[in-house]
This record gives C-alpha cells, sequence and structure tokens, in this order.
C-alpha cells in the first residue's frame, strides 16, 4: 500500500526551469556530498527575485536537493531574512542594537513608523515599502544605519533620512557612500582634556 | 640597539610607539584597494609565497611562535589551534573562515571583507597550507552584500590568476575556496552552528567534543578562525614571529583592531598594538567622548561592562587584564555608554538583542534568554518592576550561567550580571520610583 | 573505569556517559531530552551535575592533593550536562549537593514558564515525564508572572497524531526520531529561539513509523488522536505483550479500559523492536472494538442465522461430523493462530481423524531457514540483501536495517536497561547505504536508503538469484537478468562474501516460488550470508515447526477449497470472496466459521462461532527469527468468543473427549514435551530456541507456481480490517491499485479514483495511485491473509468506475 500522502502542487512554472545554468553552478560549488549547502544560496536566489519564498519554491528546493519540505522550511525560517510573506520594493531595515539606539536608531524607527504609516513587519498596499526592525548590522561605528534591501546606508540623520524617502519614493535611490569611521577618518585632536573627569565636549559626531 | 645583549627590547603596547606600524588595515579606504591589482602592487601574495616555499609545520609553529590569539572573540592561540588537525589521512579536510561578524559593537571585519578581501585570501591560502586543507569556505553574515560581492570578484579574479585552484601560486599544492552568504542569525557566528548553516541545517550548535578538527564541516577535518586572525597570519609570515610577537603584553600579542561606537567624537576602527590602553584607544584616536560617559563595554556587546574611570581608562586592552576585572576582550569592540543613558535600558537593549538570536535549542537560552528575561526587563521600564523582581531577574540570571548548551546565553548573562554590579542604584531607583534616573532623551542627530 | 557518584565508587567501561553511571550507581538525576536509542543532544540541561576529575601533568603523573596524597579533583568550572559527559577514571559526580539541585529547581522554572500546566485535560496526565519531575526537583511555585506563550493547542498532526504546541519543551525527541530512526526527515523545528515550534509541510507525515512519537514525546505535546481523551492514564489496565500483526514478535503494550482497547503502545524488547512500533501495528486495533464483532455461536436456520449457546452449536456440530467420514473434514487456521491453538487443530483433526488440517496464508517453502539470522544479526550485518518490500510487509526489519547502516552495535546493558545516552549515537550519523542492496519487483521505500537498487520484472527474482549465484560460483550468469553490468555484480557479491557479517532478507515474493526460494538459498550460500524468510502472518514459523500441517500435500488449504473436503472449520479465514470458491464452501455438508465478524465466508456457513483477536488470547507465538515469544489477553469485553482452545474444548466434551489442547495450559503440556522448555515461563524477552526444519516428509507447496502480470503486495495494515479501523483507513486512504501513469492513461483511470476490478476472477474495490514507482505493465494489489504475496491476474480491462476523484486543473 501507498503510504506517500503527497499534497497537490499547484500549478506554477519552476523558479529554475530558465535558469538551469545558474542551478548548475550553484551545485557545482559544493562538493557532492554536499549538495545540501546548496539550500540557503538557493533560498536566496527565489527570496531576490520574488522578495518572498512561496511554498511552491520550498517544495521545489526541497526536490531539488532531495530533502522533504519540511527540512527546508525548517532552515528557511530559522533566519530572518528570507520571508515567507513578500516584501516592499523597498525594504527598511532598521538596526535598533545598542551603538545604533546610542545614535539614535529607535528615534529614526519611530520616524519610519509614523511617515510610512507602517509598524515593525509591515508592508504598504502598494507593495513599495516595508519596514522592520533588525539586530546589529555591523555599522555601529557609522550609526545609525538603514538598510535598504541589500544597502546600508549609514550615520542616517533626520535630515537624510527624509531625503532617502523622497528618493525612494520618486524610485530614485542614490547609490549608498562609503562611509568608513575610524583610521580613515584620523583627526587628532590635541590639547583635549583627556581625564575621566573632564568635561566632554560637544558632539561633533556625523 | 647597542645593548640589545644585556637588555630585550620593550614591547610596543601603544600606537604612538614609533615602531607600531597600522598593518592589516593599511589600505582600507584607499581607492582600488580592493583589486587584485592594487594589493599586488603593495606586495600582495608575496607572504603566501614564503609560505608555501615553507613546510606546513614551519608555518604552523611560525603562527604558534608569533604569539596570536584568535580575533574572533575566545582569543584561542590560533597556531595551536591549527596544530590539532589530525595527520593527513586521504579525507578532504576544510579552512573555515567566520565572517559572521554579528556581535553588536563589532565592525572591524566587515571593512577588510569590503577593502581589502585578498588579504583575507591570502592568510586563508597560507592557512590551508598550514593545515594540508584544499578546501576552504568563508561564511559571510547575510547582511553583508557589499563585502560578499567584493569577495566573489576578489575570488573570481584570484582563480584567473592562479592564485586560488589548482597548483596554487605555481605550486602543486591546490586550494579554492567556497564563498557562502549567510541569512540573518547571530547564532551563526558559534563556529559549530556555522558548520550547521553552511551544511543546509538549521544554525544549531553542535555538541562538542567532537571539535571541528576531528569533525567539523561534513564531518571532516576543520579549522575556523575569524577573518583578522588569518589576516594578521599574512603579516606573520611576512615579517616573522618575532616581529608580531614584540607588539602587546605577556599574554596577548600583535596587533588588533580595535573599535569604538557610541558617543565619541570619532567612533571607528584603530588598530593598535595589543595592551594599548582605553585611554588612546579613546581619546587619542576617537577624539574622547562627545558627551559624559558612565561605563565601557570592553569588547563586543557580550563583555561585561567596566565603570567609566581613570582606572578603567589605564588599563591595557588584553585577554588577561580583561578577564583579572571580571571582563573580556572579545573582539575589540569597545562601547562608550553615555551619562544620560538609562542603564537599565541600555542592557534591555542587549537582552532584546540575545534574545532575538537565541537559537532555542537549550531551555535556559529559550526560556531565560528569549522569554522571560526580556520580559522582566519590560515591565521593569514600563515602570512596574519591584525590588522582587530584581531579585528574580538576579537569581534567574545565575541559573543561566554556566547551565546553557552554547555561551550564546552566558553572553546574555554576563553584561546584565555586570549591570547589576556597578549600577545597582539604577535598578533600585527605577523598581522604587517606576521612573528611570536618566529619561529618555533625544539623541538622534538633525 | 573507576567512578564515584556521591558516596558510591563503581566500575564502569569507557564511553560510558555520566548519567548512566549515576543511575547504575542508584542515584537519580531528571532528564527530558535524553532517550535510550537515540542520540543525546544535551538539549533540556536538566542532567545538571557537578562533575569533576583528576589531572595528569606533563609527565603523565596524576596531580596529587598534597594533604591527602590523593590524586585532585578538579572540578568544571560550570555545571555539566551528564547526558553529554563520558566518564573519565577516577571522576567524581556530585548530583545532591545545594548548587546542583538549585542548578536543576533553575531549569524546572525555565521549563515550566511557557508550559500550560493543564494536565487536568491532559492525555498524559498521570504518565507525563515533566509532571513527574517538576514535582521531584521543581518549587512547587512560579515565579513567572506574564502570560505565556500561546500556540496552537489541537494541531493534528496527522490523522493519527495531535500536536498540542503550547505543551512542548523542545526536547527535539520527535524530531531526532524521524531522522534518526526510520530516516524520513517529516517534522522539523520551524522557527528560532522563543518562536520555535515543531511542525511539518508534508501532509499526513507519510512515514510508516509515525506514532512512536507520541510515545516518546515527555509531555502531553504529541498524542495519538485515536484515543484522545479516552482514558486517564491511571484508568488503564496495561497488558504486556506480543503484536500478532506481523511476525516481527514486537512487543507491545495494549492499553485498555472498561473491556475496551484504547490504545496501543511499544512494549520495549532491545533484542527485537526496541522501543518501536509501525503504525499498523499501533493503529490498527479500532476493529476489536467494533459494535458489529461476533458476541454469541450462531446457528443457520434457513436463511438465517440464530443466536445459540456454546453447548448448542458444539451439539450440532458434533451431530453433523457423526454422518461424515472423518477424513472428508478440512481444519485450516488462520497463520497468527498461537502455537497453542496450533495443538487445539491437531487435536481435533485427530480426534475426528482427518489428515486435512493447515494454516494459512503459507508459502510453500519452509519459513526455517538453513541458517537463520536473528534480528541483532541483522542490525549488525555489515552487508544486507534484501528481497522484497520489507517496510511494508515486516517494517520492523525496515527499522532494523536502517541501524545496521549506522553501524552501531546494540549497547550494553545496565541494571537500569540499555543507556539512557548512548555516546556512540549521534545526530544526523552517516549511514553506510553501500552495505545495503534492496531487490523487488518495483520501487519500494527503502531503496531510497539502498547503495544498490535492483528493480527485477514480476517473477524475474528466481533468474536475478540464479544469475548472481552464478557470478558468485564463477559461472556464466545469464547477463541479461542481473539488471548490472558483470563487473558492478562481481563487486557486489565481492562485498557481500568479505563483510563481516552478511544477511539476506527474503520477503514474499520470492518466498512464494519454490524455485526462487531455492535460488536465494543458493546464493546466501555462495556468499555466506545467514538468512531471514518473512512469514506471510506472525506465527507461520512457529505452526510450521509444530507440525499445523496436512498429512500430504493434497490435503492443504487449497486442496481443501478445492474440494478435497466435504466439511471445513475454518478458523479467521475468510475465502469467499472467490465467486468460484464460494459455491464450493455453499456446497459444503457442514461450514464451521470462527471469526470475529460476520464475514463473506460466514454468511454462507451453518455454525458461526465468535473468535478472539490477537489481543485478547493468551498462548505463545514465534517469530520470524524463531524467538518464542508470549502473547497474553488483555480485559476486552469480547462477549463470549473463545479462541480455538475454547472451541476445541465445547467440541471435544460434545463428543465426551477431553481433547489436549482444550485449554491453554493443557496446550502447553504437549508444548513443553514437543519443545523441550515451558512457554510458560517465557518472559518478555523471549527465548530464541532452535528446533529442526519441518520434519513433514510431505511436500506441501502450491503445486503450480501463479502468474500473471500483477503482484500482490505486501501492507503495512491488515487489508482485511482497515474498514473498520476508521482513524488508519482515513490517514492512509482504501487499499489500493497501484500502476504507471502511461498505463492507466490506457484504461481512462486517475489518481484516486474508486474502482471495481476483478483480481485472480475475484471483485476487489480500489482505489487508483498512479505511481512512477511501478514498473510499465504492472498493477499492484494488496495481498490478504487469503490472497498473499505473489503473482496474479487483475482485468484491468473490466474495471468499473465507481467514483471519479474530481479532476485537479
Ligand atoms: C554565540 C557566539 C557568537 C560568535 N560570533 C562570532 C562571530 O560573529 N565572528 C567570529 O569570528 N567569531 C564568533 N564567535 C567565536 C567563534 O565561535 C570562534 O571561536 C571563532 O570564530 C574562532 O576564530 P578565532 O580563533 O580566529 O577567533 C562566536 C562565538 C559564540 C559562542
Ligand atoms: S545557549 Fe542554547 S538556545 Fe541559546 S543559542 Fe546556545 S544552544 Fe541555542
Ligand atoms: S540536557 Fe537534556 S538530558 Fe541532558
Amino acid at each position: 500500500m501507498s503510504t506517500s500522502r503527497g499534497h497537490e502542487l499547484p500549478t506554477v512554472t519552476p523558479f529554475f526551469a530558465d535558469k538551469q545554468d545558474l542551478l548548475a553552478r550553484i551545485l557545482s560549488r559544493y562538493p557532492d556530498y554536499g549538495r545540501r549547502s546548496a539550500v540557503m544560496p538557493l533560498l536566496w536566489e527565489v527570496q531576490r527575485a520574488e522578495r518572498h519564498v512561496s511554498r511552491a519554491r520550498v517544495d521545489e528546493i526541497a526536490e531539488i536537493l532531495g530533502l522533504h519540505a519540511t527540512e527546508v522550511k525548517g532552515v528557511m525560517s530559522f533566519y530572518s531574512t528570507y520571508h515567507e510573506h513578500p516584501v516592499g520594493a523597498y525594504h527598511l531595515q532598521v538596526c535598533r542594537t545598542l551603538s545604533c539606539s546610542l545614535a539614535g536608531a529607535d528615534e529614526l524607527a519611530a520616524f519610519l513608523e509614523e511617515e510610512l504609516d507602517l509598524v515593525n513587519g509591515e508592508t504598504d498596499a502598494e507593495g513599495r515599502f516595508s519596514l522592520q526592525f533588525v539586530e546589529c548590522l555591523g555599522s555601529c561605528g557609522t550609526a545609525p544605519v538603514l538598510q535598504v534591501n541589500d544597502s546600508y546606508f549609514e550615520r542616517v540623520s533626520r535630515s537624510r533620512c527624509r531625503a532617502l524617502l523622497d528618493a525612494m519614493r520618486r524610485d530614485a535611490l542614490p547609490a549608498p557612500t562609503v562611509e568608513r569611521g575610524g583610521d580613515n577618518e584620523v583627526v587628532r585632536v590635541e590639547g583635549a582634556d583627556r581625564s575621566a573627569t573632564g568635561e566632554a565636549g560637544e558632539g561633533d559626531r556625523a | 640597539m647597542t645593548d640589545a645583549v644585556t637588555e630585550a627590547p620593550k614591547p610596543i603596547t601603544s600606537r604612538s610607539d614609533p615602531r607600531f606600524e597600522v598593518t592589516l588595515y593599511a589600505h582600507v579606504g584607499a581607492p582600488g584597494s580592493h583589486t587584485l591589482a592594487y594589493y599586488r602592487a603593495h606586495g600582495g601574495y608575496d607572504a603566501a609565497r614564503k609560505a608555501l616555499g615553507m613546510t606546513p609545520a614551519e608555518v604552523v609553529d611560525e603562527v604558534k611562535a608569533s604569539g596570536l590569539r584568535g580575533r574572533g572573540g575566545a582569543g584561542f592561540p590560533t597556531g595551536v589551534k591549527w596544530s590539532f588537525m589530525p595527520p593527513v589521512d586521504g579525507r578532504q579536510r576544510f579552512l573555515v573562515c567566520n565572517a559572521d561578524e554579528s556581535e553588536p559593537g563589532s565592525f572591524k571585519d566587515r571593512y577588510l571583507l569590503e577593502d581589502d578581501p585578498h588579504q583575507l585570501i591570502e592568510g586563508m591560502l597560507i592557512g590551508g597550507w598550514a593545515i594540508q586543507a584544499t578546501l576552504g569556505v568563508v561564511y559571510v553574515r547575510g547582511e553583508y552584500h557589499h563585502a560578499h560581492e567584493r569577495l566573489r570578484v576578489a575570488l573570481d579574479e584570484a582563480r584567473a590568476e592562479g592564485i586560488l585552484g589548482t597548483g596554487v601560486l605555481g605550486s602543486d599544492f591546490d586550494f579554492d575556496l567556497i564563498l557562502h552568504r549567510g541569512a540573518g542569525a547571530y547564532i551563526c557566528g558559534e563556529e559549530t552552528s556555522l558548520m550547521n548553516s553552511f551544511e543546509g541545517l538549521r544554525a544549531t550548535p553542535r555538541l562538542k567534543p567532537p571539535f571541528p578538527a576531528q569533525a567539523g564541516v561534513y564531518g571532516l577535518p576543520s579549522t575556523i578562525n575569524n577573518v583578522e586572525s588569518f589576516c594578521a597570519a599574512v603579516h606573520i609570515v611576512a615579517r616573522g614571529a618575532a616581529w608580531h610577537a614584540a607588539m602587546g603584553t605577556d599574554d596577548s600579542k600583535g596587533m588588533k583592531l580595535y573599535q569604538v561606537s557610541g558617543p565619541v567624537r570619532r567612533p571607528g576602527v584603530y588598530e593598535m598594538p595589543m595592551g594599548a590602553r582605553f585611554r588612546e584607544l579613546i581619546f587619542d584616536l576617537a577624539g574622547g567622548p562627545s558627551e559624559r560617559a558612565k561605563a565601557i563595554i570592553p569588547g563586543g556587546s557580550s563583555t561585561p561592562m567596566l565603570p567609566w574611570s581613570d582606572a578603567t581608562l589605564d588599563l591595557p586592552m588584553d585577554y588577561g587584564t580583561m578577564a583579572k576585572h571580571n571582563s573580556m576582550l572579545g573582539t575589540g569592540g569597545v562601547i562608550v555608554i553615555p551619562e544620560q543613558k538609562c542603564i537599565v535600558d541600555a542592557i534591555y537593549n542587549l537582552v532584546r538583542f540575545y534574545g532575538h538570536e537565541s537559537c532555542g535549542k537549550c531551555t535556559p537560552c529559550r526560556e531565560g534568554v528569549a522569554t522571560w528575561l526580556p520580559k522582566m526587563y519590560r515591565k521593569l521600564l514600563a515602570g512596574q518592576g519591584t525590588r522582587d523582581d530584581l531579585a528574580v531577574m538576579e537569581d534567574m540570571v545565575k541559573n543561566m550561567r554556566g547551565t546553557a548548551f552554547c555561551p550564546l546565553a552566558d553572553a546574555c548573562a554576563m553584561p546584565v550580571q555586570a549591570s547589576f554590579r556597578h549600577f545597582r542604584h539604577e535598578y533600585e531607583h527605577l523598581a522604587d520610583t517606576g521612573t528611570s534616573r536618566y529619561p529618555r532623551r533625544r539623541e538622534w542627530a538633525e | 573505569m573507576r567512578v564515584k557518584v556521591n558516596d558510591r565508587e563503581l566500575e564502569l567501561a569507557p564511553g560510558t556517559s555520566v548519567i548512566d553511571a549515576v543511575f547504575a550507581a542508584g542515584y537519580d538525576v531528571p532528564y527530558f531530552c535524553s532517550q535510550a536509542y537515540m542520540s543525546p543532544i544535551g538539549a533540556c540541561r536538566m542532567c545538571l551535575a557537578r562533575i569533576g576529575a583528576p589531572r595528569k601533568d606533563r609527565d603523565g603523573n596524576w596531580l596529587v592533593d598534597d594533604a591527602t596524597g590523593e590524586p585532585k579533583v578538579f572540578f568544571f568550572p560550570t555545571m555539566m550536562a551528564t547526558c553529554t559527559t563520558v566518564v573519565m577514571e577516577g571522576m567524581v559526580v556530585d548530583t545532591l549537593s545545594k548548587e546542583v539541585k538549585d542548578a536543576q529547581r533553575g531549569m524546572v522554572e525555565f521549563t515550566l514558564i511557557n508550559h500550560p500546566l493543564d494536565c487536568p485535560v491532559c492525555d498524559k496526565g498521570g504518565a507525563c515525564e515533566l509532571q513527574d519531575r517538576a514535582y521531584e526537583y521543581g518549587t512547587g511555585r512560579s515565579r513567572f508572572v506574564f502570560d505565556k506563550r500561546h500556540q496552537e493547542k489541537h494541531h493534528p498532526l496527522s490523522e493519527l497524531i495531535t500536536l498540542d504546541r503550547e505543551r512542548c519543551i523542545h526536547c527535539k525527541r520527535c524530531v531526532r526520531y524521524f531522522e534518526e530512526v526510520p530516516g524520513d526527515e517529516v517534522l522539523d523545528f520551524i522557527e528560532r529561539g522563543g518562536h520555535t515550534y515543531i511542525g511539518t509541510l508534508e501532509e499526513g507525515l507519510p512515514s510508516n513509523f509515525t506514532g512512536n512519537i507520541t510515545d516518546i514525546c515527555p509531555v502531553g505535546a504529541l498524542l495519538d488522536a485515536t484515543s484522545r481523551f479516552r482514558g486517564r492514564n491511571w484508568e488503564y489496565d496495561h497488558t504486556f505483550t506480543t503484536s500478532l500483526d506481523d511476525a516481527s514478535g514486537s512487543a507491545i503494550v495494549i492499553d485498555a479500559r472498561t473491556g475496551r482497547i484504547e490504545r496501543i503502545k511499544s512494549g520495549i524488547n532491545p533484542e527485537v523492536n526496541k522501543s518501536w512500533i509501525d503504525d499498523g501495528i499501533r493503529f490498527g486495533h479500532e476493529y476489536a472494538g467494533d459494535p458489529e464483532r461476533l458476541r454469541r455461536p450462531l446457528l443457520r436456520r434457513g436463511d438465517a442465522f440464530e443466536e445459540a449457546s456454546w453447548d448448542e452449536a458444539a451439539a450440532f456440530i458434533s451431530e453433523r461430523l457423526g454422518g461424515l467420514s472423518g477424513k472428508d473434514v478440512g481444519i485450516a487456521i488462520r497463520a497468527d493462530a498461537t502455537l497453542e491453538e496450533g495443538v487445539a487443530a491437531r487435536a481435533l483433526a485427530e480426534l475426528i481423524g482427518t489428515g486435512q488440517v493447515d494454516h494459512a496464508p503459507r508459502h510453500g517453502p519452509s519459513l526455517v531457514p538453513v541458517h537463520g539470522a536473528t534480528l541483532q544479526d541483522l542490525a549488525t550485518a555489515t552487508a544486507v540483501i534484501v528481497l522484497g518490500d520489507v517496510t511494508e510487509e515486516l517494517p520492523a526489519l525496515d527499522l532494523r536495517i536502517k541501524d545496521a547502516l549506522k553501524g552501531v552495535s546494540p549497547p550494553p546493558l545496565f541494571a537500569h536497561g540499555v543507556p539512557i545516552a548512548d555516546l556512540r549515537l549521534k545526530e544526523r550519523m552517516p549511514r553506510a547505504r553501500e552495505r545495503l542492496t534492496v531487490v523487488a519487483p518495483y520501487r519500494v521505500g527503502l531503496m531510497q536508503h539502498a547503495g544498490r537498487p535492483v528493480v527485477v520484472p514480476v517473477g524475474g527474482e528466481a533468474a536475478w538469484l540464479q544469475a548472481m549465484t552464478d557470478v558468485a560460483n564463477g559461472t556464466d550468469p545469464d547477463e541479461g537478468a542481473l539488471g548490472m553490468g558483470r563487473a558492478e555484480a562481481q563487486g557486489l557479491v565481492r562485498q557481500w562474501r568479505e563483510a563481516s557479517k552478511a544477511v539476506m532478507v527474503v520477503g514474499g515474493f520470492v518466498l512464494a516460488s519454490a524455485k526462487a526460494t531455492d535460488a536465494a538459498a543458493a546464493l546466501a550460500k555462495a556468499v555466506g550470508a545467514s538468512q531471514l524468510l518473512v512469514p506471510p502472518m506472525a506465527n507461520g514459523r512457529g505452526l510450521e515447526i509444530t507440525q499445523v500441517l496436512p498429512s500430504h500435500a493434497r490435503y492443504d488449504y487449497r486442496g481443501m477449497l478445492a474440494g478435497s473436503a466435504k466439511a471445513l472449520l475454518l478458523s479467521g479465514l475468510d475465502p469467499a470472496r472467490d465467486p468460484a470458491t464460494a459455491a464450493r464452501l455453499g456446497a459444503c455438508e457442514l461450514l464451521v466459521v470462527h471469526d470475529l465478524f460476520l464475514t463473506d465466508t460466514a454468511k454462507l456457513a451453518h455454525v458461526v462461532l465468535p473468535g478472539k483477536s490477537g489481543y485478547e488470547k493468551d498462548g505463545t507465538t514465534v517469530s520470524l527469527e524463531g524467538r518464542f515469544l508470549p502473547v497474553r489477553a488483555a480485559p476486552v469485553d469480547n462477549g463470549e468468543a473463545e479462541d480455538l482452545t475454547g472451541v476445541v474444548k465445547v467440541l471435544g466434551e460434545a463428543f465426551g473427549k477431553r481433547l489436549e489442547g482444550r485449554s491453554v495450559r493443557s496446550a502447553r503440556r504437549v508444548l513443553r514435551k514437543e519443545l523441550g522448555f515451558d512457554p510458560a515461563e517465557l518472559d518478555r524477552l523471549g527465548l530464541l530456541h532452535d528446533l529442526p526444519r519441518r520434519r513433514s516428509g510431505v511436500s506441501v507447496g502450491p503445486r503450480q507456481e501463479a502468474t500473471g502480470a500483477a503482484l500482490r503486495v505486501p501492507t503495512m495494515v491488515r487489508p482485511e480490517y482497515l474498514a473498520r479501523n476508521p482513524r488508519l483507513r482515513a490517514a492512509l486512504g482504501d487499499l489500493a491499485l497501484r500502476l504507471h501513469p502511461a498505463d492507466a492513461a490506457g484504461h481512462d483511470l486517475h489518481d484516486g479514483d474508486e474502482v471495481r476490478v476483478p483480481v485472480d476472477g475475484a471483485p476487489w474495490r480500489l482505489r487508483i495511485v498512479l505511481s512512477e514507482a511501478v514498473p510499465r505493465g504492472v498493477c499492484l494489489v494488496p495481498a490478504t491473509p487469503d490472497a498473499p504475496v505473489g503473482r496474479a491476474h487483475v482485468a484491468l480491462e473490466q474495471v468499473v468506475h465507481e467514483r471519479r476523484a474530481l479532476e485537479v486543473a
């Protein structure tokens, strides 16, 4: 007796049907015995192209790798950047962890919620903007940081944030500038009070 | 130099020591620094050539002698780790680079990856030769898209030029790298979780033993190091162990990428010799605090904070000293906490982080770190806490210490305990009055 | 290794886990995530203890405590999970200090903060590891004042298993189980951290072994849906017995309450089924409580039946038999009857004076191999050759084969049983697929795990076995029959021959043919493999060795049905589906049917006697490996039902005779003499007892081997009861006719269609399942006790559509 109780696959064109080269390239990166390693790269490809990974794609990836869909889902849901539902064309991610928070990330987050009328995790009706609060992005020295899709915008002040939003609304998001703190921008300040109790100077960051 | 026979030269422990030279970060930020042409023009891959001319054991010994300790946080001696690999037995061996940098306050690896990817490739080539691995893995955190792209291009360049692949740099050693991208999970920085993640499994930590050297990636012998550790190896091979060991203190040698964030005038990454003092980093390099400070987190968010004081500022930033002061050097990511920041709120921020990043495998972390502790903080911050709650919190955190499966729960518990140790009065004030001594203020720059 | 646990010193084998050391020392330590037979993972952190060990200096000398002169014990800086720590020479373990108790209390508290504590409405209440441990090691008070995590409470993972996500404590036993035991990864953790929950995308959990997760769940998160809310644990009467659903000899526990079986759980027999049973065994019991069960004897009066007393029925039978020559009487019992029932059948035959006695289903060849293997042999084999579809035929074999692929020998036993944490077991252990060769006429499930799957033509086993034997013997093989190149075949043969232990599992497709069976024996001999032969029903081997067999091949069950018997006593058999047989049965001078239900055959009978299910008998069964195992009766309300010993008792009385086998006890007196041991004294592990091969000189094989392009294939469930097991039926669907999609197209058949179709002339109602695993030109239909595994003829051209599956776009 058959105990395989398969479910009905919705009829959608397989994502990798016309991307066999890409698929082969990804699979060839890993040794034969490590085929399963391709699960994250394949999820990435789908996520990038479709802004989410649907059930049908999970099934497809499972099929390609010889896994159960459950296993793919178990992996996918572990990470915070694969989404079950589509994110907006501009997926705004605000880091709120300590260093960013000390640089005003909480206000930045609140500002975006207000401006976009979105709460954390939401996508607007047109599918243009999604807002997600995330944890440390490794931009602590150039905080606060706003990640738009794959790009970092750093040292985002209120005015800069406004400008960025305007640009996105016009679909004219500028390329991110490369921000480097520390050694790349060292200006030695001579003669400052260097004791713990000394008066701190005015903030002149950014 | 004439008295060298009688008196060993004083170790270099300050960046202002004229013998110190910025090495790891020498090219970060320079236009075109990420290209192979630039890298070659600045002596790139000479160290790898030199290493390939040595025996693998000689390379390991050189790194051992240099005193290099892992820059990923735990500070395990790199050469010693390399020597743990079992004898070559025909099985595939792996060298893994941990480029998952996600510890709050740490951002040094990112710039290395973005601006100097060939330095990492060269370091891994040297490491691969040393442990006789022909395959390497670079696991880059998912958010580091730019770094990932730079690395991808650099790897292609290197392959095209015979720097990777069969017979690298004209030798008969084969070595190639697999670039793998994470997708947003701090726990992937833990070495065994990283391996699970790479293998396409849920990224929960594995039982140790077996250690990676016995059973790492795909159950095969593996060695894992941090980005900065590999980069340091390049210069150790190029300039010799003695050059490296001349910097630093007794238990901490070489140069280190320190990071400063929080309210200082010039936050960022600064390369300094090991054993340099907080004062030098925070004042001389970062320009001093931009407002009054009350604490320093010395090495990434999991390291217990130290009170802001002259005594603290004079501490050398090395492994031993930090341990002696109930803290850790970690990744060297210093976060300055301003006086006007409510310490309870600041620590809640970190608790929330660890709660978000708990993998969920073990009970104390899933239920304590990810569930109960953040709720207690929220209750306290909402003005509904009591002194009894503080006692519950302290007891709960005690139960999280040393009981969890991996160090993530400790990473959460330690800063909490330190905050109770140094700032109990802020907790008590909040519990007693329902309001913070340092109410929220505007921080965002216009 | 000398280890000291609190105040007790003991000597333990290297590799032992500290948790087992603690238990071996007679102390207790709480645990949730560890489970004997699965890898220790150290996730629940319940089993914490303070552990110390002496250290050696650089020169290899123990560091000595100056004060005492003894080796100095260094304690680990943190508490250690005892389940994942290995014992070391001189180790000291503390499980009693305040520090340890505090830590354990802390872990109980963490574990409980999100647990709903709904014990009063939880099926696990009273048998819950969390309840017990919280009581023993917790504070009894929670400091968690917040809302608990709210999650789905009655989530059907499948028709058979309900999940309460709030109760889950994330021990990962269930997830690990699927990966490590059957290797069907159909359940996993989803999300992470505090949001982690278990779930599946695989509808209905496609695996033959899903129910075991309800046994191992330490809380009430995973529950047997068939028994939900049927009773509290302390109300159940537990019967520790052996399953008669197949010949594995699997230990089971029957939980009954007020005369009803409410659920079946796996029993523990480390040498047989460890602690796992398949879903057929676990969930296939509902028929026993079916309201249509016969409770009293029935006598035919004209066209109708009337209830009668056993004495009336016996009087009727003895009177009718009196008018017949004894040798015209046939007695046939189903092959899951106990040995004691077999003795009873023999005694009755002797009384009547007939040689027409048999058990069915029964293959021609003997079930006692020349070189027999045990299940432990199978589990430790380094080469396994499987002939057939064992995952359906005898699912326990499937799991033991997967043990063999992991290559971990059975663990040592402690006084507290198998190790709680066997540190040789690892998560995601590689399986040595190359050890396994699976040969079948279609793609069977186990082939997924096989280094070498071989699909042979229907009926092509004999030729393949012969060809491989030729390869092994260095003679010229029929290359066409090999299904692979000669060099590869040589490689395989070499691998089997060089294996330290090779076991061949022979299923029904081969056993249905005497020629194939001989060929299998020849190949096994040529490569030095021992054999496990799969009986078609639970006690086939036992009934063979105790000679419940006809005196002549002519008088076997088929012969009786074909007309050699004028009177028939059939126990548990229902051959009337075949119209020709039904006509002959109708013409019998006496037809006595002993069964649970008014079957098609019973409807033709003169007398119908209420029988007992395998859950209600006392007796003995012999598993495929020759293990004698006790069968014990659960307290089930079954009216006046009797097993065969009871039938023989009243019949004997009607003849004025006190027959051997008129009770279990009297049958055992006979068995004791024949077997040389007393079956009454068998313990739960049973006894491996070698008896000589069939002594009777009669050749009892089918006289003519079946032909036909269709195959009757084994099924995990008992098809004869599927309709009366509503949950199992809902989960697995109706009996299937499986065929290749391309063949279906020719007959206008679609997946899910319900059809009526003649199989060997007998009408069958089946559900169409299209599958690429079936070769072109072949149909697979389920085997039953009356139509066992083997070839058949399916008249696809005579298909009648009953219900069209909704066409899916
Ligand atoms: C929870 C956790 C997170 C970690 N995250 C990182 C990380 O992001 N990057 C890193 O290099 N090491 C990280 N580590 C340390 C690694 O496990 C490992 O020690 C290190 O990569 C080894 O490299 P090293 O010897 O060169 O330092 C982490 C450890 C833990 C326990
Ligand atoms: S402490 Fe436990 S739950 Fe937390 S990250 Fe480590 S293993 Fe996962
Ligand atoms: S940690 Fe769960 S039993 Fe040891």
